[in-house]
């Protein structure tokens, strides 16, 4: 809605990621988008949803809020379907690591699943 | 057989040690532990004292850290002069802005930015005065047991003196747990507990300054300027701040909302530590919280000792010695587990409500045999099979040991319903009224002249070493042999869960409660080539 102009491709995600824009990174997603989190707490049988909108910018505020580096490597994209992996670490050292998967529809994304582990 | 269940519960629920870092809040180190892979930060702000070790010593505390790192980044710490952070001049305390400004610091280290505050007890202001400070770095707020000014809500300047003379001059004994849980003073492990987290938290000076320092605290001038969404939670009979407290913050703090709760309990990890846990999951998540432990229907038995007032201390307290150590012979016998206890009550379930009856008949027997009289209460309903039945189960069948009489074995209707056709016999005793319950349960005696003990010992139990499978008897002799789970996987290239699975299955399969039953088991069946 917001920056609706800004086409979703790797390389839009890598910069809106890496830049903690958080507004940016939420208007890549359609208004009925579900994002599936799979990670120690959650697991694949019981993954964690976040779905539409309004809670998924909340999740990107949450996580943009963190003075942490985050950084994209791979980038796979083929036809509506996109991949990536995302590096990050917190200023006490702890690392996490994500590899996502996307699926587009109509230029957004209408559902994303994180896999993510954590340094602990 | 109670010790072996809560420390193995323990080890399940520590898979791993916390590691305690250390943030520099101007020159002083504040220690803190990170838990936790949500997408928000939730930080804890303890009340009086803390000690981020001994924490993860106590069911309770342990069971609410898990709950809310299960959907957050929660970030603990102990305050400065507390437990693991740098000691501080107790002639000079830090003020509630310094503290304040320690929250800020722990935040930076950890890479913060914004934050849900949990502020419990004396936290609760310390919570308040940051969200109205750094409204920016505030998600929420959730105040447990809060208050905004000492004197009005917690105790008048004469009570504070008689409290700081206990702190000073027993501190270290526990002799402040009445204060602050009158409902575990019984329950000699939590008091042991307290009397450590006491020592480990604060120095006797510091303690009482502390108190001192406390009770200076009067916020109500900043209430106002909070703008986060807050959660206000209080326990209707709350032992150490008057719910009053929490009101007065609902009228005050704009975008507030209080839930009262059942209870009387102050510190936030004693009592119904999952309600709590829930609400500020809903808050924060907007979602509910989805029990994540398994269910199961059970009997439950709870056993007390009944009047004893005319037997003397010494004389009672070696009669119901003994009687506590035949209590766990008989609930084994008739096929149960001990499962808790509480202060002098002593609780115990079984798969049905006709082996709960009979094990009930026959303590009754033993305490009089013993010297003393019993007075006990059966219930059948769902519990978590893990663990102490901490439910309403349990605390419905506690109520109904309470109302027992001398030598009486006082069951729901349910009981009796469900143990129709086993021969035995009970009479109406009318209904009563339950707390938690929203009508009057109706209530059974257990009637022993009906032949309540059978003429022989049950045989339904399948104690048969045959029974187990070949790699189950493997891991039942390991067991034998002392080894932990981690061991036994090695040894039979198995993983950790999957010998944990087998252990629980063993003792599923031969009814008995604990690794240490196991291992007896291995050795009485013993044979040539192991059990």
């Amino acid at each position: 809605m917001l920056t609706k102009t800004q086409t979703v491709d790797g390389a839009a995600i890598k910069k809106a990621i890496e830049g903690r824009d958080g507004k940016m990174l939420s208007s890549f997603y359609a208004d009925d988008a579900l994002v599936r989190v799979i990670d120690r707490n959650n697991p694949p049988s019981k993954p964690r949803e976040i779905r539409g909108r309004a809670a998924i910018t909340t999740f990107w505020d949450d996580i943009c809020s963190r003075a942490m580096t985050h950084k994209v490597d791979t980038t796979i994209a083929n036809g509506d379907s996109l991949a990536f992996t995302q590096a990050c670490a917190y200023p006490d050292g702890t690392k996490v690591f994500a590899a996502a998967m996307l699926e587009l529809k109509n230029g957004q994304i209408a559902r994303q699943t994180v896999v993510q582990a954590w340094d602990e | 057989m109670v010790g072996d269940q809560k420390s193995s519960g323990r080890a399940d629920n520590l898979v791993r040690p916390i590691e305690t870092r250390y943030a520099l809040s101007g020159e002083v180190r504040i220690a803190y532990q990170v838990v936790g892979q949500g997408s928000f930060d939730l930080v804890f702000v303890p009340g009086f004292i803390s000690n981020l070790d001994l924490h993860w010593e106590d069911e309770g505390y342990t069971r609410l850290l898990r709950r809310l790192s299960a959907f957050s980044r929660l970030i603990l710490f102990d305050k400065r002069g507390t437990g693991l952070s740098d000691r501080v001049d107790v002639h000079h305390l830090p003020s509630l802005e310094t503290r304040m400004d320690d929250v800020r610091a722990v935040m930076d280290a950890v890479g913060s930015g914004r934050a849900a505050l949990l502020g419990a007890s004396e936290g609760a202001p310390l919570a308040m005065l940051f969200a109205a400070t750094y409204p920016e770095r505030t998600r929420a707020l959730a105040l447990y047991g809060g208050y905004a000014h000492f004197h009005k809500w917690v105790m008048p300047p004469e009570r504070l003196n008689a409290f700081i003379v206990t702190a000073e001059t027993a501190w270290g004994t526990g002799a402040t747990l009445p204060n602050f849980a009158p409902g575990r003073v019984d329950d000699a492990h939590f008091t042991q507990w307290w009397a450590r987290f006491e020592r480990l938290s604060a120095s006797p000076t510091a303690a009482a300054a502390l108190a001192r320092m406390n009770a200076e605290i009067d916020i109500r001038g900043v209430l106002a300027a909070i703008s986060a969404p807050t959660l206000l939670i209080h326990r209707r009979n709350d032992a150490r701040v008057d719910p009053d407290a929490s009101r007065f913050l609902a009228r005050k703090i704009p975008n507030a909302r209080l839930v009262e709760i059942p209870g009387r309990d102050h510190p936030i990890w004693t009592g119904d530590v999952d309600r709590v846990a829930d609400l500020i999951e809903e808050f924060l998540t907007g979602e509910r919280a989805v029990a994540g432990a398994e269910r199961v229907l059970a009997a439950l038995l709870v056993t007390r000792i009944y009047d004893t007032a005319r037997l003397g201390d010494r004389m009672w307290s070696e009669r119901s010695e003994h009687f506590h150590d035949t209590w766990p012979t008989l609930v084994a016998r008739h096929g149960g587990r001990c499962a808790d206890m509480h202060g002098e009550m002593m609780i115990s379930r079984f798969d049905g409500p006709g082996r709960a009856l009979r094990c009930a008949a026959a303590l009754r027997d033993a305490a009089q045999q013993i010297g003393v009289a019993s007075a006990q209460g059966a219930h059948v309903g769902e519990i978590e099979s893990r663990g102490a039945p901490a439910g309403l189960t349990g605390r419905v069948t506690i109520q109904l040991a309470a109302h027992a009489g001398r030598g009486e074995i006082l069951a729901s209707r349910l009981v009796a319903d469900l143990a129709v056709g086993s021969g035995l016999h009970f009479v109406d005793r009318g209904r009563v009224d339950i707390d938690e319950l929203e009508e009057p349960l109706a209530l059974v005696l257990a009637m022993s002249e009906q032949h309540l003990e059978p003429a022989c010992r049950p045989k339904t139990r399948a104690t048969e070493p045959a029974c187990l499978t070949t790699r189950e008897s493997e891991v039942v002799s390991l067991i034998a042999d002392g080894k932990s789970n981690a061991a036994i996987a090695a040894e039979l290239r198995l993983s950790e869960h999957t010998v944990k699975r087998h252990v629980a299955n063993i003792l599923l399969k031969l009814d008995l409660p604990s690794r240490a039953a196991a291992a007896a088991f291995s050795i009485r069946h013993a044979g040539p080539d192991g059990p």
